[in-house]
């Protein structure tokens, strides 16, 4: 990889055939016999513990297997309310939002797959494995749950005369079970055919693309819905019908395999464009004779790193889309919001334009080249008068949209930063043009959180379930993020009032228990506000969530900042770099990807922390399977099945961010080999 | 540098009052204290438009100090530095002007370590100077050919030698054009044999014309390239003189011993 060769190197030196790289030695996989012996019962102490280890993974699975086919457990009352729990009683007519919803990120995950992934490959020795232990775990499940308890005709358990319950006999049980030993033979059956098929060094060598088995396993699921009846649910006046032996409603079948397709269109989209972009740019350094450029990607796991610079817009657009996605999909989308168009016409639009306007050429100004001293102060001004406006609104003192409140200060935000973009005309022009799309965000947003929604829900919340959960997360993180950011900056900064301020804050919060804070912010909040203010009670959900994170996310990115050595600092100042242009391009890019591993345990803890949101009174997933569904009259007191689903879907996700973050530490520790 | 950047603009109009008109770096009874600690005493001295000059002196006698004062990566507390014309005050534009002006390569390289070699050379360039990128790139590549190391662009600092390093930290120095350079022991971290390939650099770099304030403990490097000698301890200056007379027939006695010492 590294190539120390100095570049006065005598030329005889590099005249030497060079011959092939040295690899090291081929170490075959030991037979499955001599591994067991090797690795599990080496001697007799370690063959005591794993003679002990089995037994107890082989009792608790048998526990959980007796808990999840036991006759008690109505796993009917999960499946007829998978709807109920991911986004709680929305209208059925209008259930074509959630899809919609459910589309954008589909297309926005895809396209970002598409360009981004390097996922390389699993090598037929592993998947071989998975396989293979998939099949065993089932077959070992289906032999040591207890067989099934004996009804009567009338659905009532059997009892012998010692009043022990009676049950089938261990044949018929496994003939009962015959599906379950099919879906195991088969996949014990696959996994031998791959390892008949293939040499051993063939196994380890072979990769099959992780794309497959990402975009396969759900497409396999999607299509199983077409062919294998999994039962359906039909709901009709207010009740739930089970029709057993049908398959899945069209309803939802449909859907799911647009979905699925949406998915794989949308990668392969982004696939196409990023070859193209790797082999535009391959053509572009073979043209200029710089081969050195474009091999240096190849390196890795094989698939060619994107060039830098190729692709710029579309992940510009992509990126910004994932940004505004939640609040467009949440705002726009789920709430089908009634817009007052009468309002928009004599006060919004009008005010827009005269902050589009008026803003773009106070920005013009502030950048010329020799705006200076005097540029600098104008900002300040703009500033002290954006902050007297929100003092003047928290006394009453005159009355203001709030949407201008936020446009001034965000004005005087681009006016601060604006001798960052002083002097060059393109520059300039980018600098307008953001504020321009600003102002148009924040009208337009104004205007579609302000107009009410129309969507009739049961309860005053329109969504519910999952779906609160994962919006109250992802808006959380979005929010708090950035927050977090600033004030670790802060609490490091050499400006005293900053320090106080922010250490203050953060020891305070992280003193506070959460469901304190969650309690502050729905109960008492409201109750300071000034008069004609009014916060939705997930709104202040997100904003007592937000600001808890956000301390903590502080102190995280700190101990990154606390890794950069001074020599970082030094450099930086010797090139002349501002204070600001150092901490964005050399303090904060090394502090962050140094703090990955604690700032996402802080995102999970942050996405499994929503589940008190049940405490405050949203409906969330949480509450969905731990109250509502067990007040429904068909299945009253069904607690327990809804836990597990639903502790089974919550680490799924958080398994999934949990990888995802391995991978980042990964890639983004290329720099510091 | 090919191309010296222009002299003698309004901005630099107090130079007459303040130093000579070639005069690059001037000092005037500097001090600088760490605490109690007195690290640099009265230092006065001038270095002029295209001079070498080597600080040598034993470990602690406030080289460095002195070297990293004249950039205000320490702050001194009385006395005058005076760089281009400009003086140092806590004054931030100046601070922030006469960086600019002034290249600095560190002991320990100092690159930065998440931005590849390209990117480590274009940044201030782009950011400080406002060149636009493929600008930048083109003097970052033309830097990269003149320390010797043009294949290395696209990689990190993490997958060079010690030497190709510090090289690379030199043509980040190199690119801001600046009009002085400073070297704070370039070499010392360097393993024996790569110590010549950053000195080879340095010499070509003198002989371009580049004004250079070198502290290093590389003797040779000292009699063959320096027009002056700077002899430093215990935060005074003891003697300057050429090489010719430094090393042959020193006038104090610490020197003497110094030499005596070392060589």
């Amino acid at each position: 990889m590294t190539d120390p060769m100095p570049p006065a190197a005598p030329s005889a030196l590099a005249a030497e055939p060079v011959g092939p790289a040295a690899s090291p030695p081929d170490r075959p996989s030991l037979p499955p016999g001599r591994w067991i012996r090797e690795n599990l019962f080496p001697n007799a102490r370690n063959s005591i513990l794993t003679v002990f280890a089995i037994l107890v993974a082989l009792f608790t699975y048998r526990g959980l297997l007796n808990f999840m086919f036991s006759e008690e457990r109505s796993w009917i009352a999960v499946r007829t309310n998978l709807r109920l729990m991911f986004t709680q009683a929305y209208p059925e007519h209008q259930y074509v939002r959630v899809w919609v919803t459910v589309g954008i990120v589909m297309v926005l995950a895809g396209l970002s797959a598409g360009i981004w992934a390097r996922w390389g490959g699993v090598t037929l020795k592993r998947l071989m494995g998975w396989l293979m232990s998939g099949g065993g775990l089932i077959a070992v499940g289906v032999l040591i749950r207890e067989p099934s308890v004996l009804t009567d005709a009338a659905g009532e358990t059997v009892r012998d005369d010692a009043g022990e319950l009676v049950r089938e006999s261990f044949a018929a049980a496994m003939a009962d079970r015959w599906v379950w030993w099919a879906v195991a033979l088969v996949l014990f059956a696959l996994g031998l055919a791959l390892w008949l098929r293939f040499d051993d060094l063939a196994r380890r060598t072979s990769e099959i693309p992780v794309a497959w088995l990402v975009f396969g396993l759900p497409g396999l699921l999607v299509a199983s819905t077409w062919v294998i009846r999994y039962g359906h649910y039909a709901f009709a006046d207010g009740e739930f019908i089970a029709e057993p032996g049908q398959l899945v409603a069209m309803s939802t079948r449909v859907p799911w395999t647009v979905m699925w397709l949406l998915l794989i269109g949308c990668y392969g989209l982004g696939r196409v464009a990023r070859e193209r972009a790797i082999a535009s740019a391959q053509a572009a350094a073979d043209a200029s004779d710089d081969v050195e450029v474009a091999e240096e990607g190849a390196g890795g796991e094989g698939a060619p790193e994107l060039p830098r610079g190729a692709l710029a817009k579309t992940r510009a657009v992509v990126n910004l889309a994932w940004v505004l996605s939640p609040f467009f999909l949440y705002w726009v989308v789920m709430r089908d919001p009634e817009i007052d168009y009468a309002h928009v016409f004599s006060t919004m639009l009008p005010m827009g334009l005269a902050f589009g306007v008026a803003g773009s050429a106070v920005l013009w100004w502030l950048t010329r080249s020799d705006a200076g001293e005097v540029g600098r102060l104008a900002a300040i001004g703009l500033l002290l008068l954006a902050a007297f406006h929100w003092v003047a609104a928290f006394f009453g003192w005159y009355s203001m949209l709030q949407v201008a409140r936020i446009a001034f200060l965000l004005l005087a935000v681009a006016g601060l930063l604006a001798p960052n973009f002083a002097g060059v005309a393109a520059q300039r022009r980018r600098l307008v043009g953001a504020w321009l799309f600003v102002v148009l965000l924040v009208f337009y947003g104004a205007t579609v959180i302000n107009a009410p929604s129309t969507i009739e829900t049961p309860t005053d919340m329109f969504i519910g379930g999952f779906s609160v959960t994962l919006l109250v997360s992802v808006l959380t993180i979005m929010l708090s993020f950035p927050i977090g950011v600033l004030l670790a900056l802060a609490r490091t900064s050499r400006q005293p009032i900053f320090r106080v301020l922010s250490t203050v804050y953060i020891e305070v919060i992280r003193g506070v228990p959460l469901i304190t804070l969650l309690l502050f912010f729905s109960g008492v909040l409201p109750l300071f506000l000034p008069d004609g203010m009014e916060i939705a009670e997930l709104a202040a959900a997100i904003l007592g969530y937000t600001l808890f994170s956000a301390a903590y996310l502080a102190e995280n990115v700190r101990g990154g900042l606390q890794s950069i050595r001074r020599g970082q600092y030094e450099a930086a100042d010797a090139v002349g770099l501002t204070t600001t242009q150092r901490t964005g391009f050399i303090v904060l890019p090394q502090s962050l990807r140094v703090s990955i591993p604690p700032l996402v345990g802080q995102v999970i803890a942050t996405f499994k922390e929503t589940s008190l949101l049940a405490i405050i009174g949203l409906f969330d997933f949480l509450r969905m399977a731990n109250s509502v569904v067990p007040n429904q009259s068909q299945f009253l007191g069904v607690r327990r099945e809804g836990l597990l689903f639903i502790s089974v879907v919550y680490w799924v996700v958080a398994f999934a961010m949990s990888k995802y973050s391995q991978r980042l530490e990964q890639r983004v520790g290329l720099g510091q080999r | 540098m090919s191309t010296q950047p222009a002299h003698g603009d309004a901005t630099i109009a107090v130079s007459d009052e303040l130093a000579a008109r070639d005069d690059m770096i001037v000092c005037r009874d500097v001090d600088k204290w760490f605490g109690d600690f007195q690290a640099l005493s009265g230092i006065t001295a001038t270095i002029k438009e295209q001079e070498i000059v080597v600080v040598l002196g034993p470990s602690g006698s406030g080289k460095s100090t002195w070297i990293r004062c004249i950039n205000r990566l320490e702050a001194h507390q009385s006395g005058q530095i005076i760089v281009d014309g400009i003086e140092l005050t806590n004054d931030l534009r100046n601070i922030e002007k006469i960086r600019s002006e002034v290249g600095m390569v560190f002991q320990q390289f100092n690159l930065f370590p998440h931005l590849t070699v390209m990117d480590n050379i274009t940044l201030a360039p782009i950011w400080v100077r406002r060149k636009s990128r493929p600008e930048a790139e083109e003097l970052a590549e033309s830097l990269l050919e003149r320390v010797g190391i043009p294949e290395q662009a696209q990689k990190f600092p993490g997958q060079l030698s010690g030497g190709q390093q510090q090289r690379v930290a030199i043509a980040r120095a190199l690119a801001m054009e600046p009009r002085v350079m400073l070297f704070d022991e370039p070499t010392s971290a360097l393993d024996p044999e790569m110590i010549k390939e950053v000195l080879d650099v340095m010499e070509e770099l003198a002989r371009s014309g580049m004004t250079m304030m070198v502290v290093t403990h590389e003797m040779g490097f000292a009699r063959e390239v320096a027009d002056r000698i700077i002899f430093m301890e215990e935060g005074e200056i003891v003697e300057v003189g050429t090489p010719h007379h430094f090393f042959t027939e020193p006038a104090e006695e610490r020197t003497k011993l110094f030499l005596s010492q070392v060589l």
